[in-house]
């Protein structure tokens, strides 16, 4: 039997593929099924928090930066309260990251501020002497897609249920008030930031990626 | 097909894929040398405004060397292996060759489409499985066509029972073949919203479930891609260039089961202390352990095929760089399991230990092996003896110099680093603010880039050797059977 | 289904499973050396595929028309066994 499977390449590679999906089988698949439950008190991001997500994710900030806090001391004295699996309910991806050449942004919202992110991004070291981030200049020139960012919170709202516009949840609503909001939250960061271009784009109507991207660090906590 | 006496094999598309291991290789690994250098000298994150900074690079390098380099290297040894071990010649089959010419000219067009898009940022931000789901499709396209190519291939052969290797190649592709179309489910939200970059997708899994099967993926896309083929040229390579069969047949064969059924599993140790449920992590450590088994049988398997002929490695460089890519591999196969024990993941998790270890692999194991594999192709591939022996030894010597460099000083670091976070005062509390962890890892970064270097010096010695052999080189008359012929 | 269910039976399948593969893989191992032993199969033979790979030498073991079919003959005197 063993030899017959040897010289038979279609019986093979079904074997082969057998022995290696087994422990996706029992390990993950199950998973699948048990959708995250939030824990109460968790909500999805906003459009503009989620414009600030992409920033995050364009610049790959999670390759130096996790977003998982262990329940050691050490690490909840320096970040905050350990990462629970409910928190994570509305990360589509999840941004744990696999290295800490950084500190950790999981509750980063709590101790950081709009005009410390603000200077810190523009050029690191200022804030943090003999830090080895590089500056993120073309934060405060590129601007932020919030069109995209709504495509997003509208597709998990239609396809995953995600409770955009319950009670108590952010509203997301139509595009045009989408907008809206997102306005109004950004003004918000823009009355707390110092860069006059910054502030002039937003006059003109444009939100710069900086101020996604600290609306969705604000947001971490 | 009876006039087997007139065919000879063909090697067209082994070249070409031979050619493209060392133009992504190169490109690859200078990106990685510079990041490197960047980690140590920040200033030169703004080479190129926003698309020279350590963040953009980082995807790129990791995506060039495992999915330009690597899998050229997979395919330029397939196109050669394949056709020598099961007997027939790609030549006999317009078919085939027309299948494997098409596979070679869209991975090309995707690698290119890779690389633009992760310089815009464009990117899902999962790690080895960045691309957004145009590329995504190339990708299954270009996966299938192989998959065609190497059943074809198995279809025709005269050989009747498929060698160790072939086992080997079967298994790498069933196996990226799923992990690849399980991690990547995504919606795009244009097609639902109407609205919004074309090119965008949101994944089908939230929060601890993405991290599961991203793992799951992440750490089977290093079995299967950096682990699995690469086993299938050393069991190739190794006997064919000393000339020695294989130590123990049934122990490659009982090797092969083992780790096809071990390795899956071992996915949980990249989130141990996470929020995924602890029977995955615990499950994930214990694998991890077993995991040395089906690893050091291979590992062990070829060095023993030496036995009695340990004098090749002096003789011969190409033995040099296998028998150390096999040690490289039980390094990192033992590194790996220590790593995933709890405790030890407690320091040494988020640390330089980790890419360090990855480099033990990638550097001394996966990209060894490659080298010497394509040096014993070209003079049969190209029928003229390989360009000279002696640059191929200094080659050596600087790369190996290069990897000891590279895992000694991120051993230091890392291990410095999970120390000094969890170092408290005498009152208990944390002795070092997060930026004193950082600037003390200075020297290290330094001398890690260092070993980058040598290596990546290595490569281009590689790659002008390599030219040196296809155009000026002096030509051959008939195949060696065993040992490749170089000049002094 | 609700996921106790799904979890009692992922324990079960995981149990049964590991177990079968386990029993598979010595069968394997004992197969794979009385097989040498009893002169039916040499297995080491086989390591010569990599060595002898030149279009012209003969297979280890060709594919033939009759050859199959002893094959399938010694496939059945197994299975009897």
């Amino acid at each position: 039997m063993f030899h017959w499977l040897e010289k038979n390449p279609f019986f093979f590679a079904v074997g082969v593929f057998l022995v290696i999906a087994y422990a996706g089988i029992v390990t993950v698949l199950p998973d699948f099924m048990e959708s995250a439950r939030p824990l109460k008190g968790t909500k999805p991001y906003t459009v503009l928090q989620l414009a600030g997500r992409h920033v995050y994710i364009k610049d790959s900030c999670n390759a130096c930066h996790s977003q998982m806090i262990r329940p050691f001391k050490s690490e909840t004295d320096r970040y905050g309260k350990y990462s629970m699996s409910g928190e994570y309910a509305y990360d589509r991806p999840f941004l744990w990251g696999s290295k800490r050449t950084g500190p950790d942004l999981m509750r980063v919202g709590n101790y950081r501020t709009t005009n410390w992110h603000e200077i810190h991004m523009y050029k690191p070291s200022s804030m943090v002497p003999g830090s080895i981030m590089p500056s993120y200049k073309h934060m405060f020139t590129n601007t932020a897609d919030i069109e995209t960012a709504y495509a997003e919170a509208y597709t998990v709202k239609s396809v995953f249920n995600v409770p955009y516009d319950e009670e108590d949840m952010p509203k997301l609503g139509t595009w045009e008030e989408a907008q809206k909001t997102a306005i109004a939250e950004a003004q918000l960061i823009v009355d707390d930031m110092k860069d006059p271009q910054v502030k002039e784009a937003f006059a003109r109507g444009e939100i710069k990626e900086i101020v996604a991207i600290i609306a969705y660090l604000n947001s971490l906590q | 097909m009876q006039s087997s006496n007139v065919i000879n094999y063909d090697y067209t598309i082994a070249k070409y894929f031979a050619i493209a291991t060392i133009v992504f290789g190169i490109i690859g690994m200078s990106v990685g040398v510079l990041i490197a250098f960047q980690m140590a000298f920040p200033e030169l994150n703004n080479l190129a405004g926003e698309y020279g900074t350590f963040g953009r690079l980082r995807p790129l390098h990791t995506d060039a060397v495992a999915f330009g380099f690597t899998l050229s290297g997979i395919w330029a040894t397939w196109y050669y292996v394949g056709q020598r071990v099961l007997k027939v010649s790609l030549a006999e089959s317009p078919f085939l060759m027309f299948m494997a010419k098409l596979h070679f000219w869209l991975y090309i067009v995707g690698v290119a489409a890779v690389v633009v898009s992760l310089l815009m940022g464009i990117t899902t931000s999962k790690e080895y499985a960045e691309f957004e789901w145009p590329i995504d499709i190339a990708i299954v396209l270009v996966w299938v066509i192989w998959g065609i190519g190497l059943f074809g291939l198995i279809g025709i052969r005269r050989e009747k029972t498929l060698y160790i290797s072939i086992w080997y190649y079967i298994a790498a592709f069933l196996g990226v073949a799923m992990l690849y179309l399980f991690n990547n489910m995504e919606v795009p939200t244009y097609f639902v919203a109407g609205m919004g970059k074309w090119y965008h997708s949101v994944s089908m899994y939230a929060g601890s479930n993405d991290a599961m099967v991203q793992w799951w993926y992440g750490h089977n896309a290093v079995a299967f891609v950096f682990t699995v083929p690469i086993i299938a040229m050393i069991y190739y390579f190794l006997p064919k260039e000393s000339g020695q069969p294989v130590f123990s047949y049934k122990l490659s064969l009982l090797s092969f089961w083992g780790l096809m059924f071990v390795y899956l599993w071992a996915g949980g140790h990249h989130l141990l202390y996470s929020t995924v449920p602890d029977w995955v992590q615990t499950m994930g450590s214990l694998f991890s352990i077993i995991l040395i088994l089906p690893s050091w049988g291979s590992a062990i398997n070829m060095l023993l095929t030496m036995k009695g002929e340990w004098g090749q490695i002096k003789e011969n460089p190409l033995i040099k760089f296998y028998v150390l890519a096999s040690t490289f591999y039980m390094l990192s196969t033992i590194e790996g399991p220590i790593q995933a024990i709890k405790s030890v993941n407690a320091l040494a998790h988020f640390t330089d230990w980790i890419p360090g270890h990855v480099h033990d692999g990638t550097l001394g194991w996966v990209g060894f092996m490659i080298i010497g594999a394509l040096f014993h192709m070209a003079p049969r591939m190209y029928k003229r003896e390989i360009y000279s022996k002696k640059l191929i030894e200094i080659q050596f010597w600087i790369q190996t110099t290069g990897i000891v460099f590279y895992f000694t000083s991120m051993w230091i670091a890392g291990i410095t680093q999970g120390m000094m976070w969890r170092a408290t005062d005498q009152y208990g509390n944390l002795a070092y603010s997060f930026i004193d962890t950082v600037t003390v890892l200075h020297p290290y970064y330094t001398l890690r880039a260092v070993g980058g270097a040598l290596y990546l010096l290595g490569v281009f010695m590689w790659a002008y050797n390599m030219y040196k052999t296809m155009t000026a080189s002096k030509a051959i008359e008939f195949e060696p059977q065993n040992a490749s012929p170089m000049a002094a | 289904m609700d996921m106790e269910t799904i979890r009692e039976l992922q324990a079960y399948g995981y149990a049964f499973f590991t177990v079968f593969l386990a029993v598979i893989l010595y069968a394997y191992i004992y197969h794979l050396y009385k097989s040498e032993k009893n002169g039916r199969r040499d297995y080491e033979k086989y390591a010569r595929m990599a060595l002898d790979d030149e279009i012209t030498d003969s297979p280890v073991e060709k594919i033939e028309p009759e050859y199959q079919e002893k094959d399938k003959e010694e496939r059945l005197n197994e299975l009897a066994k």
